[in-house]
């Protein structure tokens, strides 16, 4: 049975084969609104309001694209919106701060199993590098890089996704990755000062 | 190799996809090269902290939550739903016929009733003519 087969029938009512789409597609989601967030929880929240949203919309759904490239698109700006309001969000936490407020810890990412706290700060420390360098790209650029990095898509698959040309894709994370180069050395260099 | 060429394999490079010849270039220009270094090492750790986050699994009851959601949704959606015309009308429209009908029923049954046994007592202007027996009409024709 093809995705268009299952959409016809939930279309008509039948609600529980949209149990065979989410199944089918929830991990690539997941990976793309964790390669966005940087945050397991977020991320399972996200890919749970994509899927409501998806299936609000999917009478509209017309078939033009496949119903992965589509939900892909549902997914990418979900996450865009989400880093969005997250980024306000930290001007205003950061505005509290310097007004005497405290810091919530935010736990984002299990700690490796490693005995020797020093290497556990070093490791976690890099790893705020890389999300930092990646959270800073241009939101085209981090698409791009997500999609290819986070879910392995081909050039041409990206390019659909982000309705473009697989030129335009492949410009996009050759400047992506020189962006990421740079950042992610002036966090070094700032680290080592 | 120049700095810019071998920034270009770092990826390849480390995944082994190297021809040997480019690879033994790429190795002797690290070797060579502290800034080259340092940017392979951060590439690899970007690479190292993308793959960590892809291999993360989703929440194994994430299915349900969603199916729930969408139930939640559409309860939802029907306690909102938006009532028809006629449903609105139908209340105000309800309540005054039983206003109406509740008025002329109690004016027909009024209507109807009939007390059961007659009332014995003399009526007000039966005493006013009582007294014109006792005060005679003839009494003023003899003055």
């Amino acid at each position: 049975m093809t995705d268009n087969d299952i959409i016809a029938q939930i279309v008509q009512g039948d609600r529980n084969m949209y149990r065979k789409l989410v199944d089918k597609y929830q991990p690539m989601v997941f990976r793309t609104c964790m390669g966005f967030l940087h945050n397991k929880d977020d991320s399972d929240d996200l890919t749970q309001d994509v899927f409501i949203q998806a299936y609000q919309t999917l009478p509209g759904f017309k078939g033009d694209a496949t119903f992965s490239t589509w939900i892909y698109r549902i997914a990418v700006n979900a996450s865009l919106n989400k880093t969005r309001k997250s980024s306000k969000s930290l001007l205003i936490q950061r505005f509290e701060m310097s007004f005497g407020g405290s810091k919530n810890k935010e736990y984002s990412f299990p700690i490796p199993d490693t005995e020797n706290p020093e290497n556990i700060l070093i490791l976690n420390e890099h790893r705020e590098w890389v999300k930092k360098a990646l959270e800073s790209l241009p939101e085209n650029q981090r698409t791009a890089i997500v999609l290819s990095k986070y879910d392995d898509l081909s050039q041409k698959q990206i390019a659909e996704i982000m309705k473009t040309s697989e030129g335009a894709v492949e410009a996009l994370m050759q400047r992506a990755k020189a962006n990421l180069r740079k950042k992610l050395s002036a966090l070094q260099k700032k680290k080592k000062k | 190799m120049n700095c810019q060429l071998c920034q270009k394999e770092f990826v390849a490079f480390h995944n082994g996809r190297l021809p040997v010849g480019i690879r033994t270039q790429v190795e002797n220009h690290l070797q060579q090269c502290k800034e080259c270094t340092d940017q392979y090492f951060l590439i690899i750790l970007a690479e190292k902290v993308m793959d960590e986050e892809k291999r993360l699994p989703s929440n194994p009851f994430l299915i349900t939550r969603i199916m729930a959601g969408i139930d939640e949704l559409e309860h939802k959606q029907a306690i909102l739903l938006p009532i028809p015309v006629y449903q609105k009308a139908l209340k105000p429209i309800l309540i005054t016929i039983s206003i109406a009908a509740a008025l002329i029923l109690g004016i027909v049954f009024g209507d109807i009733y009939v007390p059961s046994q007659p009332v014995n007592k003399l009526p007000v202007e039966m005493t006013y003519i009582n007294d014109a027996v006792l005060e005679s009409v003839d009494l003023f024709s003899k003055i």
